[in-house]
């Protein structure tokens, strides 16, 4: 169990990375993106057994990330008026603007992302994280959130033209 | 318009791609982690321990493929059942069955036939072929009585005419039919 263990701790320096990534930029909140992740470790260790190959773990461990988030997003109140919080419009607007651009703080990638999203369905903010930020490909997609590439395609296009239209309005 | 619609669009995916989410606190969530697996493990009666004290034969691989052989065997069987049933019920739909309960009447035509045959058989009535009721048989020998009756009466009739005699036997022989002593 000692050495279960051991390997176990090096499995979660490897995964907590990505794994934190994609919560984060999914929910948009530093400590429920953390809880995901420990969620997500515990599940992993009570599964660990039923494991018989290494092939595919890492799409499988973003599948429950995924999962996680699904949960935590559907459990939030939709809003479902949109509040155009112009200061977040106004940081967008300073640093597509900036040449060369300096990196985002994560409280700034939180405010923008939960903007830029704020009228997509959780399956489609998972998707346009995925594919926009995490840059997978849409078999990865697939495999992860079990949407067909054509639904994948389909919702994505659906995130980028309300982000774009989003945009047009709010950074004139 | 476009053009620069899209520009912003891929300037700001741009930028939060390259600016990524740093993660400071590792350690904490390590930490956290090691924390709720080992209050996992402490936990004597854990539902999933349970489940897999029960079930976790069910994970083992050739159990596994010993129980899809089996549950496929036996929905064939199931479906192999099904079909030979709805057979029968086809086959039986397909008989005829016939419930005789007493005749009515004397007269009916299908009592006719049976005497009929009765009488063409020589009075030797196929035992295993023609089953008829008490009823039946006592009206067959009433006939019968009655039959013998009216011979009587008819050979009688010849009797007294010795023309009419000598036309009946004429017209027996034109025919070839057997020649009855009358």
């Amino acid at each position: 169990m000692g050495g279960n263990l051991t390997s176990f701790r090096k499995l979660i320096e490897q995964t907590t990375p990505f794994a934190y990534s994609v919560a984060f930029r999914m929910l948009g909140d530093d400590d429920q993106a953390k809880d995901v992740v420990q969620e997500t470790m515990v599940t992993i260790w009570q599964k660990l057994k039923k494991i018989r190959s290494a092939g595919g773990y890492k799409t499988w461990i973003y599948r429950i990330v995924v999962n996680k988030c699904y949960d935590q997003l559907r459990k939030r109140k939709r809003n479902p008026e949109f509040s155009p919080d112009e200061k977040t419009w106004e940081i967008i607007s300073n640093r597509i603007s900036e040449e060369p651009s300096s990196e985002l703080e994560n409280s700034e990638t939180a405010g923008i992302i939960n903007i830029l999203t704020q009228k997509l369905s959780p399956k489609q903010k998972a998707i346009f994280v995925l594919s926009e930020l995490e840059q997978m490909s849409n078999d990865e997609i697939s495999e992860i959130t079990g949407m067909s590439k054509t639904g994948i395609k389909a919702n994505l296009h659906y995130a980028r033209q309300r982000i774009s239209e989003m945009m047009e309005k709010y950074l004139s | 318009m476009m053009k620069m619609k899209d520009e912003n669009y891929n300037r700001l995916i741009n930028l939060l791609r390259e600016s990524g989410v740093k993660l400071d606190s590792k350690e904490e969530i390590e930490a956290g982690v090691i924390k709720r697996i080992s209050e996992t493990r402490h936990s004597a009666f854990n539902i999933d321990n349970v489940v897999n004290f029960f079930f976790g034969w069910a994970y083992i691989g050739w159990v596994r493929r010993s129980l899809i052989a089996a549950s496929v065997i036996l929905i064939l069987i199931f479906v192999y059942q099904q079909g030979v049933i709805l057979r029968q019920i086809n086959y039986l739909s397909r008989r005829t069955i016939v419930t005789e309960g007493p005749r009515s009447s004397f007269s009916s035509g299908a009592f006719k036939k049976e005497l009929l045959i009765f009488k063409f058989t020589g009075m030797k009535l196929p035992s295993d072929n023609i089953n008829i009721s008490q009823k039946q048989l006592d009206q067959l020998l009433e006939s019968v009585n009655e039959l013998q009756d009216k011979y009587r009466d008819l050979i009688n009739l010849i009797d007294s005419d010795p023309e009419l005699k000598k036309y009946i036997e004429k017209k027996l022989n034109e025919k070839n039919r057997t020649k009855i002593n009358l």
